[in-house]
């Protein structure tokens, strides 16, 4: 029996239906639904409630999050994803190795991603929380750091009461994760709980509306075509696919913005030590230079892994050294002072050299910045193009964006993978809503309260952390000096830092 | 900032936003250790003697005052010159100064070597020795003709960084080269106009005050500052590249020309010959006066 009637059905739908669904109801009765198995493309499309397309960390997260939940657990799913899948089922690293793609999870994306149950299956061992940032501006020295556990007010409010989260420490501000651990987690719960149909491999060739067929008026459905000729018709179509979103362009949905002429540049460094706090106190350092701000955050042990924001020249030229070389680049640019920077950044090799002396005639204090990194994990320096985009609007009839597909953002501030997580944290509450309330699931009034709580909540934080990167690449004096006597400012008032610590560790409520 | 971060806090915003904040809560870290003459700190290298902000203020404009009002006591006392230098570059002149030098290989170079220029480490009578043509030879040509040695330099005492009182001390031992290598005279006339020179080309606030010595000279010394002395130093400090961190040891024995030349510095109008050609003019004016004046006796 076709699915989509069959959980209809199940839900007993009240007066709130819409014409497409008595529609298919009415015909339903005079005829068979299609075979089970997926549609091909000369029979009917099959039926899902939901397709998504991208199996990254956001769609898979959605489909956990809805088979998880009882109210949507007998929806009917499936998942479209470019690249086979089994590199997840079968994660199995080396213990001192780590993927050079890492993203910081806030306490609140670790809470609902252990809501779904998805957390039990993260390698826990590979995670690393850390209770501290020390950031600070490159070009007037001036400090922004602070100790979650001693001064700033504190985050005594951000206790871990979750059993087997990381941070013994008390305050957590985040999680330091490979993407990789997490998305093998997702895909293994949601093979845990089955029932999601799973095109691995497969990339969407096609997305139209559908055909006024004998068995279901499709016109208004898209209907997804992949590289197999498999056909799918779904009630909520979900982009769950990244920057470059094919579902995004199908629904002719704008992505603005631009691109910032830097890159992110990764690697898996390791350090001469656990941290000065030792294993139990990590900190996460950020420095902010004239080319973009470079960030070291902790992995468990001796390793850390590297976000350093700069332009595609200088990042070639990091690319090209030598490793040894590559780690003094490293040491430099939380040490050395700009002018240092950017001559190291023009000769091609001898750097190590270079930095060694330099560190003799340069003052900062070696326990306010990362521990030397002393080797650079091979094969994992890589970097990707930084750009901001916004979907103008992240809904359409029967499609909803989630994650990068709707917006990208500079990752200054470790929120792009957050954001997906809120988003799907709130398309899963819509749906839920929809489905107890017997509403269509895919209707673009229906999805409206998606739509705009997400929107507005990540126009806001997209444009702050855009301003923060624009305030911070420049050398001007004047703008450094306002900028330093800001943070001045702030400093001085302990009880916003408090307020600003516990926002930052992701918890709930304004006030 | 503060704007941005008080629209923050004003407003009603997403969790998610404040997580960005995280990165401006500010701990300020302090700059410089405050000390009062009391309790002076141990001195960062040899000689050097730290001073507090208020001495270090009162010395630039004791020594300033002191200089402008007693020129001749300025010449003859490099002392007050070398202070007034030094308490005005600090901290943002000389760090610049040295931001400089780091950006090149030459720069660089120079502050990991920390060459000194001095009579035992330039042979003068080897200098000599060179072809006509060169630096090197130009370079002794010209502390001959002025009478001075490479050695009259003081040792610089109040810049609190090391390696920005390196820097200092460079400036003042390369201050001959520029001397050499523009042909101008140590007398007042000529040592205003390079100093002019060197506060377009260097950026140090001391030089540009020395600038203001152009009042204290004669009136026919001043009008040629005006007209020729000065937009030559302005056009060259601009045209030239930064001059602190040239190498001279290492182009001693490179034609002087082609050293201009790669410097973009071009030779100002000679000032010996000039002030000669000018005293030869008045002689002459005084003695056809005299005879014309007998003339008119005679008539
Ligand atoms: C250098 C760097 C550092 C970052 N650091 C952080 C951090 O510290 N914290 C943080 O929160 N975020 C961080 N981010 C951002 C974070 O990595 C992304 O926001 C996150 O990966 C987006 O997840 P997603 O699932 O939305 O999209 P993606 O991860 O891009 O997943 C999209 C998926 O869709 C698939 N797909 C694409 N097209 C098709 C198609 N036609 N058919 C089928 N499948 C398709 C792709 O194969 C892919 O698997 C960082 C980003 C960069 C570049």
């Amino acid at each position: 029996m076709n699915p989509v009637l069959s959980s209809l059905r199940a839900r007993q739908l009240s007066g709130v239906r819409c014409r497409t669904c008595a529609r298919l109801l009415r015909r339903e009765k005079r005829s068979f639904a299609t075979a089970s198995g997926a549609g091909d493309p000369e029979g009917d499309p099959e039926i899902y409630d939901v397709v998504c397309v991208g199996g990254g960390p956001a769609g898979l997260s959605l489909l956990a999050a809805l088979r998880s939940h009882p109210t949507t657990s007998r929806l009917r799913l499936a998942l479209i994803e470019t690249q086979s899948l089994t590199p997840l089922r079968t994660f199995a690293p080396q213990p001192d190795s780590y993927s050079n793609r890492c993203s910081s999870l806030t306490p609140a994306s670790v809470g609902f991603l252990d809501g779904i149950g998805a957390w039990r299956h993260v390698r826990r061992e590979r995670v690393m929380s850390y209770g501290g940032m020390r950031v600070w501006d490159g070009v007037s020295g001036e400090s922004i750091g602070f100790d979650v556990d001693g001064g700033g007010g504190g985050v005594e409010g951000v206790k871990e009461e979750r059993e087997g989260t990381e941070g013994s420490n008390g305050g957590v501000v985040a999680y330091m994760n490979e993407n990789v651990n997490l998305t093998s987690a997702l895909l293994r719960r949601i093979e845990e709980l089955g029932g999601v149909d799973i095109l691995e491999g497969e990339k969407v060739e096609d997305i139209a509306f559908g055909e006024d067929t004998p068995t279901a008026d499709l016109t208004s459905w898209p209907v997804i075509t992949t590289s197999s000729g498999t056909r799918l018709a779904a009630r909520l179509l979900v982009g769950a696919d990244g920057a470059n979103s094919p579902v995004r362009t199908f629904a002719g949905i704008e992505s603005r913005g631009w691109d910032y002429n830097r890159v992110g540049l990764v690697a898996t460094l390791k350090l001469s030590g656990p941290g000065w706090g030792g294993e139990g106190k990590k900190i996460a350092y950020q420095r902010f230079l004239p080319t973009g701000p470079v960030a070291m955050l902790p992995l468990p042990g001796n390793m850390s892994t590297l976000v350093w924001s700069t332009t595609p020249a200088l990042a070639a030229r990091l690319k090209s050294l030598s490793p040894e070389d590559f780690c003094a680049m490293v040491n430099a640019a939380f040490r050395l002072r700009t002018p240092d920077l950017k001559f190291l950044h023009t000769i091609e090799g001898g750097q190590k050299d270079e930095v060694s002396w330099r560190e003799t005639h340069t003052k900062f204090s070696r326990e306010q910045v990362p521990q030397d990194v002393v080797a650079v994990q091979p094969g994992s320096i890589a970097s990707f193009p930084l750009k901001f985009r916004h979907a103008d609007s992240y809904i359409s009839q029967r499609i909803a964006l989630v994650g990068d597909a709707a917006h990208s953002v500079h990752p200054l501030a470790g929120q792009g993978l957050n954001q997906g997580q809120g988003d799907v944290e709130a398309l899963t509450q819509n749906i839920i809503y929809n489905v107890e309330h017997g509403a269509d699931i895919g209707t673009r009034m229906n999805l409206e309260g998606y739509g705009k709580e997400r929107y507005w909540r990540n126009h806001v934080l997209m444009g702050v952390v855009d301003k923060l990167h624009k305030l911070y690449a420049t050398e001007n004096l004047g703008v450094v000096r306002v900028r330093s006597l800001g943070l001045g400012i702030v400093d001085r008032l302990e009880g916003v830092k408090g307020w600003v610590m516990r926002r930052a560790a992701g918890e709930r409520g304004l006030f | 900032m503060s704007l941005l971060r008080s629209r923050i806090l004003n407003s009603n915003l997403p969790r998610e936003l404040i997580a960005t904040c995280t990165l401006t809560p500010p701990h300020r870290e302090p700059h410089h250790r405050q000390f009062s003459v009391l309790n002076r700190p141990p001195p960062n290298y040899e000689g050097h003697v730290p001073l507090t902000k208020t001495e270090r203020v009162g010395m630039a404009i004791g020594s300033a005052v002191l200089a402008f009002l007693n020129p001749r006591r300025a010449e003859t006392n490099k002392d007050l010159i070398a202070t007034l230098g030094e308490t005005t570059s600090q901290p943002y002149f000389i760090t610049r100064l040295r931001d400089t030098m780091l950006l090149t290989p030459s720069g660089r170079r120079i502050l990991r070597l920390r060459p000194r220029i001095t009579s035992s480490t330039l042979s003068l009578p080897h200098l000599r020795s060179l072809p006509k043509n060169t630096l090197g030879h130009t370079y002794a040509l010209w502390l001959d003709r002025e009478g001075v040695s490479p050695d009259t330099r003081d040792a610089v005492k109040y810049i609190d960084d090391e390696e920005c009182a390196y820097v200092m001390q460079r400036y003042r031992e390369c201050h001959d080269f520029y001397h050499a290598i523009t042909g101008l005279p140590v007398w007042r006339e000529g040592e205003v106009a390079l100093k002019g020179f060197e506060a377009v080309n260097l950026g140090l606030p001391m030089a540009g005050l020395s600038v203001a010595a152009v009042a204290t000279l004669k009136k026919g010394e001043r009008s040629r500052f005006w007209g020729v002395y000065g937009p030559w130093a302005v056009e060259n400090g601009v045209g030239a590249r930064c001059l602190i961190d040239v190498f001279w040891e290492e182009l001693l024995e490179r034609d002087v020309g082609e050293v201009r030349r790669e410097l973009g510095i071009e030779m100002p109008v000679d000032l010996r010959g000039v002030r000669k050609a000018e005293r030869e003019r008045r002689r002459k004016g005084r003695e056809e006066g005299e005879r014309s004046g007998d003339g008119l006796g005679i008539n």
